[in-house]
């Protein structure tokens, strides 16, 4: 069948760009052997998760916590005292710092569920900065002054090492894993529930779906997410203080979403790899005569994006002529209507 | 006994400013039920607007409360008229709420390059007058612009009460699509209500300087203080807005008397999450 072959060939298409994409990111340490360039693209990575996981109560739920930095530094906290009062294995303090944040988030925020829209956003700052104060007036915290993770020799099984390279491998395999992740997530029951929530809670309702039942899913799965990266953050950094929790991180950890397309899960990857390497260039050419360069940067393209693009980068390459010349030429992409009539018939 | 006075005196003065930044978000958030989270930045902007007129032109800062207000009124319809209002049309509450957090970051950023993050203060004659009533002591530039921002609230309680604009402002925030059929312009009370609301913020910051370090992210503490003062006081309300304003004013200083100074932020952070989860609660039981 010419049809059939035709979405099986765009499949393979799809498939190996992909892959080539993917080599790319996995060649990169070898061929580029600057700290500083590498220290970027950890950096693409773990904001990108974490937006992901923002984007995913955000995004898919509408629901906007402006309270991510939170979730991460809890995360952070939890498997840094954890390594250092215990002397548990770093990996298995990540686990136990995933469970912490989701009770937390779980149980303690459980009651702000019934608040909406932007309800919802001040208690999400609030509860925040209320994590963030009781940190800062905890001995068991550490107070202002942090927490510090051992150093030592390069190791798996401590997950410590001098080289930036393993951490680039672990934050890319992260973010991948996150990303594949979110799509399962953005394709099952859930990933329609919440949208349905997104759209409207009452409806959602009318129709059968516990939108409190949802909502606490979406957002201890995102918390979840966060903590990891929280994790990720601590073992790359070795070193966390309550700064990691203040309001600005939060807003950061939204931005790659927005202006990659919150209505994407590839939104706040798209976002993370244009976004990050620019502000960290700025940074580190002009912060000496203009601190702040970074950020004010970073403000005038999320502006000039809600204003011009309202979906994002992506949003806008779905319907540009970009996408057209990439599926017509590259990709092969046969019409909507052959690709549904080879999956009805029953698979390619 | 005397340092609970003074602890109370030095809750209302500061209060009084919570107040102020309250009423100018809960126009906003009345009329057009978006949370304005730059408001913090904009009262930033109108220290340094009081600094720079001082600094350059040297106007004093209470003189320079009415140049601020025309500006930061002017400046707020700017940016309900080139940002806001076109994206209120795509009814995107995500892009809406980010808007203003972007415009917060392009404020207190900018400030940061322009300024520097050098702390500023401004010292006019009467700053170090103290003046004694009793056991409590007051510094006069904080009396004086606790007198200034009564006397603006005031002003706004009677403009929205009294006035035919204010009246359309109420009836926009009430039903904006009934009040364009009786045949208000509701484009220009969005423009009007964002100027208002960021002319007060910027007049807080005005009034500010008299006693307070003038830095890029000094507003950040005002500008949440301002949502609780929206949420406790009620929407709407100006009289409501007032009196929490200075229950929360209180509330800090009370803390820090009684508990720690370090646990004020802690308290006033725990109370709003449970004053908003307990009225959230109530409303949802009565429907």
């Amino acid at each position: 069948m010419d049809k059939k072959k035709a979405v099986r060939d765009y499949h393979r298409n799809l498939a190996v760009t992909a892959g080539i994409i993917l080599l790319i990111f996995i060649a990169i340490p070898i061929f580029v052997k600057s700290p500083y360039i590498l220290n970027v693209f950890v950096l693409v990575f773990y904001m990108s998760t974490l937006s992901m996981a923002w984007n995913l109560l955000g995004g898919m739920t509408g629901q906007n916590s402006l309270g991510h930095a939170a979730y991460m530094g809890l995360g952070a906290y939890a498997s840094c005292l954890l390594v250092v009062r215990t002397g548990i294995n770093p990996w298995l303090s990540a686990v136990a710092g995933m469970v912490a944040v989701a009770v937390v988030a779980g149980v303690i925020f459980y009651p702000c569920f019934i608040l909406r829209g932007p309800y919802f956003t001040l208690v999400s700052i609030a509860f925040g900065e209320a994590i963030r104060q009781f940190i800062i007036n905890s001995e068991f915290f550490g107070r202002a002054s942090g927490v510090g993770l051992p150093y030592g020799k390069d190791s798996w099984i401590d997950f410590r090492f001098g080289s930036k390279v393993p951490y680039y491998y672990v934050g890319l395999a992260m973010m991948i894993l996150i990303y594949a992740f979110m799509k399962k997530i953005e394709r099952s029951k859930i990933g329609y529930a919440l949208k349905t929530i997104r759209e409207d809670e009452d409806a959602a309702a009318a129709i059968g779906i516990n939108p409190i039942k949802y909502k606490i899913m979406a957002v201890v799965i995102s918390a979840m997410v966060a903590a990891l990266v929280g994790f990720f953050y601590a073992s790359y950094i070795r070193y966390i203080d309550p700064e990691l929790m203040i309001q600005a991180k939060s807003t950061e950890a939204v931005l790659p979403a927005i202006v990659g397309g919150a209505a994407f899960v590839e939104g706040p990857i798209i976002g993370g790899l244009i976004m990050i390497p620019l502000s960290e260039f700025l940074r580190a050419t002009y912060s000496a005569i203009l601190p702040g360069i970074n950020m004010l940067m970073y403000a005038v393209v999320l502006l000039v994006v809600i204003r011009f693009r309202p979906a994002g980068i992506l949003g806008w390459y779905m319907n540009s002529r970009a996408k057209q010349f990439v599926d017509e030429r590259i990709l092969k992409k046969p019409s909507v209507e052959v690709i549904e009539e080879v999956e009805m018939a029953g698979g390619r | 006994m005397s340092t609970f006075l003074q602890a109370c005196v030095n809750g209302l003065l500061m209060g009084g400013f919570y107040s102020l930044m309250g009423m100018g978000q809960n126009v906003i958030f009345g009329v057009m039920k978006i949370v304005n989270f730059c408001h913090g930045e904009m009262l930033m902007v109108g220290m340094y607007l009081t600094f720079v007129l001082y600094t350059f032109f040297g106007i004093d800062p209470y003189l320079s409360v009415p140049i601020v207000a025309v500006v930061m009124f002017l400046f707020g319809a700017l940016i309900q008229h080139t940002l806001i209002t076109p994206s209120l049309g795509t009814k995107s509450f995500t892009n809406l709420l980010f808007l203003t957090v972007g415009l917060g970051l392009l404020l207190s950023n900018g400030a940061l390059v322009i300024f520097g993050s050098t702390y500023y203060t401004i010292n006019t004659p009467y700053s170090q007058t103290y003046i004694n009533l009793g056991p409590v002591t007051m510094a006069l530039p904080r009396l004086i612009s606790f007198g200034v921002l009564v006397v603006i609230s005031s002003a706004l309680f009677a403009f929205l009460k009294y006035t035919t604009t204010g009246k359309q402002i109420r009836a926009v925030s009430q039903n904006p699509v009934g009040a364009e059929v009786v045949g208000i312009n509701v484009k220009s009370i969005y423009i009007l209500t964002y100027g208002i609301g960021v002319a007060l913020a910027g007049v807080a910051g005005s009034l500010l300087t008299g006693f307070y370090t003038i830095f890029p992210t000094a507003g950040a503490s005002f500008g949440f203080r301002a949502l609780i003062v929206v949420v406790v006081g009620g929407l709407g309300s100006i009289p409501g807005a007032f009196l929490a304003g200075i229950f929360l004013g209180l509330l800090e200083t009370m803390v820090a008397l009684f508990i720690s100074p370090s646990y004020s932020d802690l308290i006033v952070f725990v109370t709003f999450i449970v004053i908003l989860v307990v009225r959230q609660t109530i409303i949802a039981r009565r429907r």
